[in-house]
């Protein structure tokens, strides 16, 4: 059985585009049942190291293997376990919310009735129904996060990939955001998540992994990775940020 | 000192048009930096642009250096009139305008129209075709020259400057212009149409243009040579030769005539380039908002793959059928070809055939009477044309088929797919091609052979066109202008369409072979034989091309996903 592997496994993923090295060798255990932070500045290769665990990108070395099965060797049944939600990637956005649902259900191999039971009661959840037949390329920020996530969940996925889930989403949108995520792990999901809102992750995950310059830097629960620091002073040290002395940009101040 | 933030300060410097071209300049070379097949290409195209302006150099210097005045003013004011017709109209059909400064980008920042306007259009003029028509309207100036010494020259070189600006204009405001009317739904069904009557009635009209000038004498040709160096199309070409011949005051009015025209598209341009500026969505109607009909699957298929099962299959053919139809980019190409596949064939056969009857042997004996091999031969050209349309298909989704990969679809379903929804536009589209062409002809008993010639080509061209979107796939730009293209695809785009051109029409030659030495039989043979013919071929290039399509999935959906 899968239950003993973990959801999401990689080892020496590796990266290099021309002569910048993106990623460096990532070694990850996301064990099942998770809600998995992966937390970097921007540039740290999160998008990068996300893309290659699911199949978008070809590594240069390294495996990954989703519940046991390896993303590049097996991808029927790796990618048959997988809800991706990219970022910096469009959707087929000149279908309406529905007709992109409709195409990921069908396109997953799924019964055209269970795809209109769950499309309808996805919209419904998500409040996308107002929306009706408008386009997705019209559609707000917000809303194209939602109906992203719907397709990542339409098939019932056992491990859940985000990239960015809460970027440009208003309040009232992430709130509900939350909720369908922390349901879907309390139900027996993984959710892996990349972000660099302290906050989100502090409030979400059990588990943290810090990625900087393509690789990691800390990991372990959240616990464990912020011990009696908040996360934020964390991160700063690890990454390295400097601070204003005041004496720079003075003519910013009146 | 502080200053106050909210009255923002005098800018030092201004923002001057040769900002525009020294970014253009810029952003060119940065996209060559480490691609060596790029510069190669580029090359390839500055080669090609050369050598037809070389040509057109000597055709237009010709009155000049064979001391013929009797030539140059029709030679001035034709072959510039065409040279700017192509400019206005090439941009619209085939190449597209180059975005390498797109508009939306200069949005924020506090530029004036002005400056926004005149800034662009400098960086436009930095192009290897400005070059190009440059060097071959160059030939004027020495016709202007060798006929009416340094004063007409002079004259002449302003002309020819002022030309140069004209065409360029003229490209930029017309598919600018176009663009903006093709994002809203209600003005598209009327430029298809608009289109389409245009294309019918160039045929006619060549033909027409072609009688006149064999029965026109020498005096009505230099009338209507005259008449165009009035109009905007020939004024700045003849203003140089005005002088030779001692019209210095026709001159003056034609370079106005000329400033004016290129004063009044730029003011076009710029009313088009702010609804481009603030975003496409709001230009289109918005879309009614009526509740579900029925559940997502059934408002996913479109009423033309109904027959379809709900599997993997059909949800492809219909995210591809309506794409077709919703994606501005894709809808142009179906127009071309609509516009083209009747175009081509009519003045082939129906040109060729009356200008043989009216006397004429210019063109030749190939021409001299349309023939089952004369429609095979055009009707080919039609079906590679149609299917050269895919060569970019997966270019056409973009970062978007990141779904299908997430997804795992198998490449000869993806394939398969495509070429059914594509088919789903065109095959209606060329047997109505091959109705018209034999209603025409007044030969319905080669209707067989038109359609056999047709379904063979685009077949075979679907198949080759499946690799070379496989292999040879490039990003476009993630704008909503049909016309766009990134900078130096231009060449690539071009290449590959004519490699993947001559491959598909190598592929369709038995057809052709076969209307030749089978004589009557053919007629009835051709249409099964073509459409097995066609249908084995694609059927046999999906096979092929989607193996290569799964073992290089990451690897396509990287080149179509635009870098940013």
């Amino acid at each position: 059985m899968s239950d003993q592997h973990p959801a999401l496994s990689l080892r020496g993923l590796a990266k290099r585009f021309d002569t910048k090295v993106a990623v460096a060798g990532v070694d990850l255990d996301v064990p099942a049942g998770s809600f998995y932070g992966l937390l970097g500045p921007n540039g740290a290769g999160k998008t990068t190291t996300l893309s290659m665990a699911v199949g978008l990108l070809r590594p240069d070395a390294g495996q990954a293997r989703v519940l046991g099965y390896d993303v590049w060797a097996d991808p029927v049944r790796a990618k048959g376990l997988l809800g991706v939600m990219p970022d910096g990637v469009r959707l087929f956005d000149r279908l309406s919310g529905a007709e992109l649902l409709a195409y990921h259900g069908l396109l997953r191999g799924m019964d055209p009735a269970v795809v209109d039971q769950r499309a309808a009661e996805l919209l419904d959840v998500l409040a996308l129904n107002d929306a009706g037949r408008t386009l997705v390329v019209d559609y707000s920020a917000g809303m194209k996060k939602k109906i992203g996530l719907a397709c990542a969940l339409l098939h019932g996925p056992r491990l859940l990939v985000l990239d960015e889930p809460f970027e440009a989403v208003d309040p009232v949108s992430a709130a509900l955001i939350r909720d369908i995520l922390h349901r879907y792990v309390t139900g027996g999901g993984t959710v892996v998540f990349s972000s660099h809102v302290m906050e989100t992750v502090e409030r979400l995950c059990s588990h943290v992994a810090i990625l900087a310059d393509g690789r990691i830097k800390r990991v372990g629960t959240l616990d464990q990775v912020r011990g009696d620091r908040s996360l934020e002073e964390v991160f700063v040290a690890v990454v390295g940020g400097r601070t204003a002395t005041g004496e720079e940009l003075s003519w910013l101040s009146r | 000192m502080a200053v106050p933030v909210t009255a923002p300060a005098e800018p030092v410097r201004k923002v001057s048009a040769r900002h525009f071209v020294r970014l253009k300049l810029r952003v060119l070379g940065n996209n060559f930096r480490g691609q060596g097949w790029r510069i190669a290409l580029f090359v390839v195209g500055l080669l090609f642009g050369l050598w037809f302006a070389v040509g057109g150099f000597f055709l237009l210097a010709a009155p000049g250096l064979a001391g013929e005045p009797r030539y140059a003013l029709m030679i001035a004011a034709f072959g510039g009139g065409l040279l700017m017709l192509g400019w206005l109209l090439l941009p619209l059909a085939f190449f597209g305008v180059d975005e390498t400064l797109d508009p939306a980008r200069f949005a924020l920042l506090p530029l004036s129209r002005r400056a926004l306007v005149t800034g662009l259009f400098a960086a436009a003029l930095v192009s290897v075709p400005v070059l190009a028509t440059l060097i071959a309207v160059a030939g004027l100036v020495v016709t202007a020259g060798a006929l009416g010494g340094w004063l007409a020259a002079l004259v002449g070189l302003v002309g020819v400057l002022a030309g140069l600006l004209l065409c360029v204009a003229a490209a930029r405001a017309v598919t600018s212009a176009f663009a903006t009317m093709l994002r809203s739904r209600r003005v598209r069904d009327l430029a298809a149409v608009l289109l389409a009557v245009l294309a019918a009635l160039l045929g006619p009209l060549q033909i027409a243009v072609l009688a006149a000038v064999r029965r026109a004498d020498w005096d009505q040709l230099t009338g209507a040579a005259r008449i165009v160096g009035w109009t905007p199309f020939g004024a700045p070409w003849t203003a140089g030769i005005d002088v030779a011949e001692g019209r210095a005051w026709a001159a003056g009015l034609k370079l106005l005539i000329t400033a004016l025209a290129v004063g009044a598209l730029l003011l076009w341009w710029s009313r088009s380039l702010e609804s481009a500026m603030v975003g496409a969505v709001s230009a289109g109607p918005s879309r009614d908002r009526r509740g579900a009909l029925g559940g997502a699957v059934a408002q996913l298929f479109p009423r033309a793959v109904g027959w379809s099962r709900r599997d993997r299959f059909g949800a492809l053919v219909a995210r591809e059928c309506r794409y077709w139809w919703r994606d501005a980019r894709r809808r142009a190409n179906l127009i071309t070809i609509a516009v083209v596949g009747i175009f081509v064939p009519v003045m082939v056969n129906v040109g060729g055939a009356r200008l043989a009857v009216e006397g004429g042997e210019a063109f030749g004996e190939v021409t001299a009477n349309s023939s089952p091999v004369l429609v095979s031969l055009s009707l080919v050209f039609v079906g590679v044309l149609a299917s050269v349309t895919v060569a970019n298909q997966f270019g056409f989704d973009g970062s978007a088929y990141a779904a299908n990969v997430v997804a795992g679809v198998p490449g000869r379903l993806e394939l398969r797919a495509r070429m059914t929804a594509f088919a789903i536009y065109v095959v209606p589209l060329l047997v109505a091609v091959a109705v018209i062409l034999a209603a025409l002809l007044r030969h319905p008993g080669w209707l067989g052979v038109m359609a056999g010639a047709l379904f063979a080509a685009y077949g075979s061209g679907l198949a080759i066109n499946g690799f070379v979107s496989v292999l040879g796939a490039y990003a476009l730009p993630e704008t909503s202008n049909p016309f766009a293209m990134n900078t130096g695809a231009g060449v690539a785009k071009s290449l590959l369409t004519l490699l993947s051109m001559i491959a598909s029409a190598a592929a369709a030659v038995p057809m052709v072979v076969a209307a030749a030495l089978l004589g009557d039989l053919w007629l009835w043979l051709a249409l099964p034989v073509g459409l097995a013919y066609g249908v084995g071929a694609a059927l046999l290039g999906s096979y092929l091309a989607g193996d290569v399509l799964d073992r290089r999935q990451p690897e396509l959906l990287a080149a179509v996903t635009p870098r940013r």
